[in-house]
């Protein structure tokens, strides 16, 4: 079935690129699932990148289905079909290095996005630091209570790389502040619903002894402000924060009831598209604006091996501009 | 005509089920003060409405030998739905919205049926296994949530479509009384209505009841239909709780639905079982959540705990069952 589907892609890929010109250089992105906002932006913003636009280069965009051996496949048909470079969202790491590691010996070249892989075969990489997230999420919420009070925190799916790395910085933000207690510390999987309930049950327990309340994703900040006002209290009386910067979030940034880091998949994705062209075509320039809007993640001729986007904290000031871009 | 009357053994079926919750109430108002309070007991059962309102349509369709998986993906499919009518933001707005709540209700309930109405034709039609039937559904009702959806959350609805997850009446959540309205039909539908009769036999003894020349067919593609609309239901509870409808929502909430009907001394092997038991077995998973959360307790021993808590509730059930 799959060899089927392998050969008939194969086969509208050939009757698609007789009709084109033949040096335009093929680009594949195999993204590990295109289930929720923060992946479809990045799409979104791969597709928007100048040099796709005006047909520089050709993009397809695959969807993992959060399956490792899916976006196996799908890097055995890019490697069939003789793409000219690679950019990698991997599922699980480990899984993804020996994606990567059978397209670098077929020739093709592999940049990361947004997750990691296991592997130094990596050209470079294109992502953003969530340990730094969770230190800046964290020290925010305390420098808002002073450094002292108590505070709980709403954890992504436990042994997940963002959650890891996110606590770690949450962890390393509230040793510098050795008054604050940690009330309760638990999962909520990213999900909305999930942190509510669980905001609930905490506000029962610990009522407005709690000072703050850091999500280590925007979804559950917002279930825990929708549990708040649900007990009929104010979410303004409480510090709460959230990362990502998803659509909902900025509204409620908006509002004065929480504060977010934007993590910038957009500039991810444009990043990368930038660092696939170059490899495909040594004599090109990056077209993307993200270099002038991240002077701190300077270009570096596409050699650069890490290239950390930079978090933005979504303010009063920029949250307005940032809701524009979501419409 | 083969009828379950009921006996002893299955009021005692009751019980058990009634004293494993009570034991289990006692054990965490001893345990910790804060369980009896007013606000935390209105928690519980906020928190079990959706899952209370998913396990009584699942009752109906395991009473009848089938089972539904697709109530999970219905949920977020039924909420997406009803959210592009009231919602306020540009994103996922259908026309000129918002559109008065009570349609936007009446549409995601029709969702619902319409999904279940689908499972219940494959069911009784084409006598597909319900278990096949539905776990079709079940991945078709999430992709055409994603389709809808264009996989993005629909947030920002109104006031007046979230007062089913968030208000309250008399100082009790909108969701309470809607789990307690779906109970109270759903009990009398059962236990004083013809059709209710009807499901008890079908499920009891499929081929008796064709040969008695009742309606198995119709009988069957109904209840998918209750389970269907009752999914709808919780879905745009859902999503009027949290404030906004995601295509990822739901997801396994069949299995809470499955479990609370079975702890609640329903059969899987169909034409046994209450609606009561089913809400008591949806307040035992609700409390046990609740307190292990107010015990502190660690995420990965509350995942075991609670596995290990399902089993034994049925276990208790099961040994009364014996004794008598």
């Amino acid at each position: 079935m799959t060899k089927k589907m392998l050969m008939l892609a194969t086969a509208m890929s050939l009757v698609a690129g007789a009709g084109m010109a033949q040096d335009k250089p093929k680009i594949g992105a195999a993204l590990y699932g295109l289930n929720a906002e923060f992946m479809q932006l990045w799409a979104a913003a791969a597709e928007a990148h100048p040099a796709v636009k005006q047909g520089l280069v050709e993009l397809t965009i695959f969807d993992g289905r959060y399956d490792a051996l899916v976006q196996q496949e799908q890097f055995e048909t890019m490697i069939t079909q003789g793409f000219d470079a690679i950019i990698f969202a991997p599922i699980d790491a480990e899984a993804g290095a020996a994606a990567v590691e059978a397209a670098v010996a077929a020739g093709i070249p592999v940049f990361g996005t947004n997750t990691m892989a296991n592997t130094d075969k990596l050209s470079s990489y294109v992502g953003s630091d969530d340990v730094q997230s969770g230190y800046m999420e964290a020290k925010f919420l305390l420098d808002k209570i002073g450094c002292t009070g108590n505070v709980v925190i709403i954890e992504g799916p436990l042994g997940q790389s963002a959650q890891i790395q996110r606590l770690e910085g949450n962890q390393k933000a509230l040793a510098e502040c050795p008054d604050v207690k940690v009330l309760e510390q638990q999962t909520a999987n990213w999900s909305r619903a999930e942190a509510q309930t669980l905001m609930e049950n905490w506000l029962t327990v610990h009522g407005d002894t709690i000072n703050g309340v850091i999500g280590q994703n925007d979804e559950m900040a917002l279930g825990a402000i929708e549990a708040i006002k649900a007990a009929g209290m104010d979410p303004k009386s409480f510090a709460i924060v959230g990362i990502d910067g998803i659509t909902d979030a900025l509204l409620a940034v908006k509002a004065g009831d929480m504060a977010s880091i934007l993590q910038d998949g957009g500039a991810q994705a444009q990043g990368s598209v930038d660092l696939a062209i170059k490899a495909a075509m040594p004599e090109y320039e990056p077209m993307s604006e993200i270099w002038v809007q991240y002077p701190d993640m300077p270009w570096a001729d596409g050699k650069g091996t890490m290239y950390m986007v930079p978090w933005t904290p979504v303010t009063l000031e920029n949250v307005d501009a940032l809701l524009a871009t979501r419409q | 005509m083969t009828m379950t009357i009921p006996n002893s053994g299955q009021i005692l079926q009751r019980y058990g089920i009634f004293i494993a919750l009570f034991v289990m109430c006692l054990t965490l108002a001893v345990i910790s003060e804060n369980f009896l309070s007013t606000r935390n007991i209105l928690n519980v059962l906020r928190q079990t409405s959706i899952n209370g309102i998913l396990a009584i349509g699942m009752t109906f369709v395991i009473l009848t030998r089938g089972i539904d998986l697709s109530v999970g993906s219905v949920v977020a499919f039924a909420g997406l739905v009803a959210a592009s009518l009231a919602t306020t933001s540009a994103t996922g707005m259908v026309g000129n919205g918002p559109y008065p709540a009570l349609l936007a209700i009446a549409v995601g309930m029709a969702v619902g049926m319409a999904c279940g109405a689908v499972s219940g034709v494959i069911v009784s039609r084409f006598h597909v296994p319900a278990f096949v039937a539905t776990l079709g559904m079940l991945s078709a009702a999430r992709g055409m949530a994603l389709i809808y959806s264009g996989g993005r959350p629909i947030p920002s609805l109104t006031e007046e479509f979230r007062w089913i997850g968030t208000g309250s009446v008399g100082g009790i959540p909108v969701p309470i009384f809607l789990l307690l309205g779906t109970f109270a039909v759903a009990h009398f539908v059962l236990t004083q209505t013809r059709f209710g009769r009807h499901v008890y036999a079908v499920g009891g003894n499929p081929h008796a009841a064709k040969v008695s020349g009742l309606p198995v067919r119709r009988i069957r593609f109904t209840v998918y239909v209750i389970a269907g609309a009752l999914a709808g239901l919780a879905g745009m509870v859902l999503a009027a709780r949290t404030g906004s409808a995601l295509p990822q929502a739901g997801i396994a909430y069949e299995l809470d639905a499955i479990a609370a009907v079975v702890i609640g001394g329903t059969s899987l092997a169909g034409g046994v079982g209450r609606v009561t038991g089913t809400l008591i077995g949806a307040l035992l998973i609700g409390v046990m959540n609740n307190g292990l959360d107010l015990m502190g307790v660690e995420s990965y021993y509350q995942q075991v705990i609670k596995g290990v808590l399902i089993v034994a509730a049925v276990m208790l059930d099961q040994s009364k069952n014996k004794q008598d």
